[in-house]
């Protein structure tokens, strides 16, 4: 029951400019970053290579449990490994991925570089839309389709008071 | 069409605008929720999300007050998935807190939209699928009545 979206591929749907920080770096970065941009969290690479990943729900979570922690170092609080996707995945391949792992964001590799970081939210909306327009091109196809049924309903009856076959 | 009553999460944790903010983030962590409605007299103010503790701690805030946000839409229970959906995309709204007759009810995040939208998704093609099956097997009997073979068969 695939729907078929040919163009629809994870790179043109992704974050490109992706907040990220070195391992070494410390929480209060981290939070500052987080702060500043929209992306609600912050990918810990190693060579362009993701080895790592801290959301803001991770950084809710340690503040509680340890309390101020803003000068330790990335590394103690980040989810690693991460799960990755590549840009040239298909987006209901991406969706199969996302109903099994249930992550919310997915960093983009490519050559074992970050070149992305793609969303949730991102992917089933692009799927969303691709449906409507796959919808509405279906819906034109079918009523074109009953229109040439009629016409050829409409034939046949014309046709059959001066050549009766089949009978 | 689908209605927000059935897609709002109805346990919300709220809390009150003079909390302190770690406080608020206790609830968040107990609770396993990416917001709090700040609630003044059992109204919705404002909320409380993940990234404006962040911002909270870095300014080294102390209170709810100072680092909750305004910017949201209070959404009627029987209002219509479509429209939250809308303001979603364009105005960059999360967070619709559900209120009925003044009460709060709900809270619609961006999280059940999105699963709303994954579930709607799925829906439709089921339907899709069914619609193309019945016009397929409507044709083929279709186009068999009318032929000559089915003309024997029918009379």
């Amino acid at each position: 029951m695939a729907i078929k979206c040919p163009m629809a591929r994870i790179e043109k749907i992704m974050l490109k400019d992706v907040p990220t920080l070195k391992k070494e770096a410390k929480l209060g970065e981290a939070a500052r970053l987080m702060a500043q941009r929209e992306s609600g969290c912050v990918v810990i690479v190693e060579n362009e290579k993701p080895i790592g990943i801290i959301t803001e729900f991770d950084f809710v979570r340690n503040a509680v449990s340890r309390g101020d922690t803003l000068k330790e170092p990335v590394s103690r609080v980040m989810k690693s490994p991460v799960t990755s996707m590549a840009p040239s995945m298909k987006l209901d391949e991406a969706l199969k991925v996302i109903d099994t792992k249930r992550f919310r964001r997915y960093p983009v590799v490519e050559n074992e570089k970050l070149v992305g970081l793609v969303t949730k939210k991102d992917i089933v909306n692009a799927i969303s839309d691709n449906l409507r327009l796959h919808r509405n091109i279906q819906n034109i196809v079918l009523v074109l389709f009953v229109l040439f049924e009629f016409f050829v309903f409409v034939v046949y009856r014309y046709v059959q008071q001066y050549v009766p076959f089949g009978a | 069409m689908i209605k927000i009553r059935s897609i709002m999460t109805k346990d919300v944790v709220t809390i009150k605008p003079d909390s302190g903010i770690m406080e608020a983030a206790k609830l968040m962590a107990s609770r396993s929720v990416s917001s709090l409605v700040v609630v003044d007299k059992e109204k919705p103010v404002a909320i409380l999300s993940e990234n404006d503790f962040i911002k909270g701690v870095i300014s080294k805030k102390a209170n709810v007050r100072d680092v909750m946000s305004r910017k949201f839409i209070v959404i009627s229970p029987s209002a219509r998935f479509s429209e939250i959906s809308k303001a979603m995309r364009e105005k960059k709204i999360k967070r619709f807190p559900v209120v009925e007759n003044g009460k709060l009810m709900g809270l619609v995040t961006e999280t059940d939209i999105v699963q709303a939208t994954r579930d709607f998704t799925r829906f439709h093609q089921i339907v899709q699928e069914v619609i193309l099956a019945v016009f397929g097997l409507a044709t083929a009997f279709f186009l068999f009545y009318f032929s000559p073979i089915g003309a024997s068969v029918f009379g």
